[in-house]
């Protein structure tokens, strides 16, 4: 809420101030509930039959908590739904957790030295991968992971997802921010290398650490199209590509739809809620620097 | 030489799995694409394809259904970029303007949440909303007397419905770099604008907007580039339907390569990613240009 009030800021429109607020509030009000509505809308869709949504459906409120839209979930795609549950948190946690270190050590030798030969390549190359269009890029990756045995396996899922332009460049611009004294004094107490990174740079880049984990979190959890086309069989689907498959199935289950679609939601808006301002703030510092 | 090793190898281990990563699932993944792209579809999976020359580009380039799907992209692109643009900063406009007090983060969060939400999630209850039974779009639209909306079942609509459906999903994005510029606005130069009598629009035009160049070229370049990738939308919402209606570039490329046209499919991306590329930076060298007068 930083700067909402303050006084420095005063209003110079043609209305009468307390009008020209109801009309602000009035629009953001509209908005948010626009934005919000999808959301609502999906819960009703999960806790209510296909028939009341159909008689009724604008309704607000559930006529009572109707189940059968979980309880179909059951088995997706002759998978029991617990499965993609736990591949979507472990795919998720592991290719954060690779990502985030593998990014973060790769980005600071980048900027430490970035005089060494190899490095400006390596920069550049990442750049043209990230660029390449992504659903295009997969394709091509199914042949790699076919060629490296990876094919269907998680380690290849994993390794996949664990890199992003975003993390990159939130972690870039973090490195350059030190300042090159505080790493110079070190020097000459004569830290080694490891050791400066260690005692040093690494207590310093916690913040920056937490957000990029939280960020690539939610990116990753939403990922869809990569485990479909890398994993060999459901058994390595997450919860997004067990709802691609089963809003591909003949015979519409609705209820079920709109209730895995809560269960692929739920969790990503928790973390998000939890942590909303590091998430809006990284997000956009990592595409001003892109 | 052991010391200096010691200083210089540190890095390189550093670099090593970041390396690796970039070139197994990078630039490995892009060279076959190139490489597949010159060969003959029936053959790009053999240890010896055969290689076609340009064939597969000539191929491309001359296929009606793909300059259709051309087309289609830029006209979606166009539409998507200024809609968001323009939408997003109406948006944050509204939230920085000193009416707003109270509420502000909520506001912001409200459409700051589709963001995050997983796009599939997101489009399959879109494409519920525009559902002609299930929806409550035809129903709040019949409920105040409106004309029914076709959404992704007509073909005059569809586009239209998937612009709003990537709206809700992307326009928080924009929101927030917009708002993270006004954030560092010159306070000063809007005052003494104001001290010298500016309308409101005035200052708008004249002072506002001049300095939230770098957020509009940031969200711009990155506009371009999402929408001309628009894949997710099509696949869980239209399938490019219907009548090929939404059928972009992506997609259309996707069900070449589903169909197991490897060489024509890998040429198709060339020629995107080309694009993509070329708008790209374009784009940005527009933007920094400006920036410099």
């Amino acid at each position: 809420m930083t700067g909402a009030a303050s006084p420095d800021r005063h209003y110079a429109g043609a209305l009468p101030r307390p009008v020209a607020v109801a009309f602000a509030y009035g629009g953001a009000a509209l908005i948010s509930i626009l934005f919000l509505y999808p959301f609502w809308w999906m819960l009703l869709g999960a806790f209510r039959s296909a028939e009341a949504v159909l008689t009724a459906p604008l309704r607000l409120w559930p006529e009572t908590l109707d189940w059968r839209g979980f309880a179909s979930l059951a088995s997706v795609g002759g998978i029991s739904i617990w499965r993609y549950v736990v591949n979507s948190v472990v795919i998720t946690l592991a290719s954060t957790a690779v990502g985030v270190m593998i990014t973060g050590l790769g980005a600071y030798a980048i900027v430490r030295r970035p005089d060494l030969p190899g490095f400006g390549l390596l920069r550049a190359g990442f750049l043209l991968a990230m660029m390449y269009p992504y659903m295009l890029l997969v394709i091509p990756a199914y042949i790699v992971m076919f060629k490296l045995g990876l094919l269907g396996s998680y380690a290849g899922l994993i390794l996949f997802l664990a890199l992003g332009p975003l993390q990159f460049f939130l972690f870039e611009q973090f490195f350059r921010t030190i300042p090159r004294e505080v790493i110079e004094a070190a020097t000459i107490d004569g830290a080694g290398e490891f050791q400066i990174f260690r005692r040093i740079v690494l207590p310093m880049a916690m913040p920056i650490v937490a957000t990029v984990t939280i960020i690539t979190f939610l990116l990753n959890w939403a990922q869809w199209f990569p485990v479909m086309v890398v994993s060999r069989g459901p058994e390595t689907f997450t919860l997004p590509v067990a709802l691609i498959n089963l809003s591909g199935e003949l015979g519409v289950n609705f209820q079920g739809i709109m209730a895995l679609a809560s269960a692929t939601t739920i969790p990503v808006v928790i973390v998000f809620l939890t942590a909303q301002k590091r998430v809006m703030q990284g997000m956009a510092d990592g595409a001003v620097k892109g | 030489v052991s010391a200096r090793w010691r200083t210089v190898g540190v890095f390189y281990l550093f670099a090593l799995p970041f390396a690796a990563l970039t070139i197994v699932f990078g630039l490995w993944p892009i060279a076959l694409s190139v490489i597949t792209s010159f060969t003959e579809s029936s053959t790009a999976l053999r240890t010896d394809p055969v290689y076609v020359g340009l064939a597969n580009y000539t191929a491309v380039l001359a296929d009606p259904v793909f300059h259709a799907s051309l087309w289609r992209t830029t006209l979606y692109t166009l539409l998507s970029v200024l809609a968001n643009l323009a939408f997003a900063l109406g948006v944050a406009l509204l939230l920085h303007s000193p009416l707003i007090g109270y509420g502000k983060t909520f506001f912001k969060v409200a459409i700051f949440l589709p963001v995050v939400t997983p796009d599939v999630a997101g489009y399959a209850v879109w494409r519920w909303l525009y559902d002609q039974s299930f929806g409550a779009i035809n129903a709040a639209l019949a409920l105040l007397a409106m004309p029914r909306f076709g959404g992704i079942a007509a073909q005059s609509t569809a586009m239209l419905a998937l612009l709003v459906a990537e709206l809700w999903h992307h326009a928080g994005f924009y929101v927030v770099i917009f708002l993270a510029n006004l954030a560092i606005l010159d306070r000063a130069v809007e005052e003494a604008a104001e001290i010298d009598g500016a309308t409101p629009r005035q200052k708008l035009w004249h002072v506002i907007l001049p300095q939230l160049r770098p957020s509009l070229v940031v969200n711009g370049v990155y506009a371009i580039i999402q929408f001309l990738k628009t894949f997710t939308v099509v696949v869980v919402m239209t399938k490019g339907g219907p009548a090929d209606s939404t059928n972009f570039v992506s997609y259309y490329a996707w069900q070449m390569f589903d169909q197991g046209r490897y060489g024509e499919a890998t040429a198709m991306a060339t020629v995107l990613f080309a694009i993509v590329a070329v708008v790209a930076m374009t784009a940005y060298r527009f933007g920094q240009r400006g920036e410099r007068t």
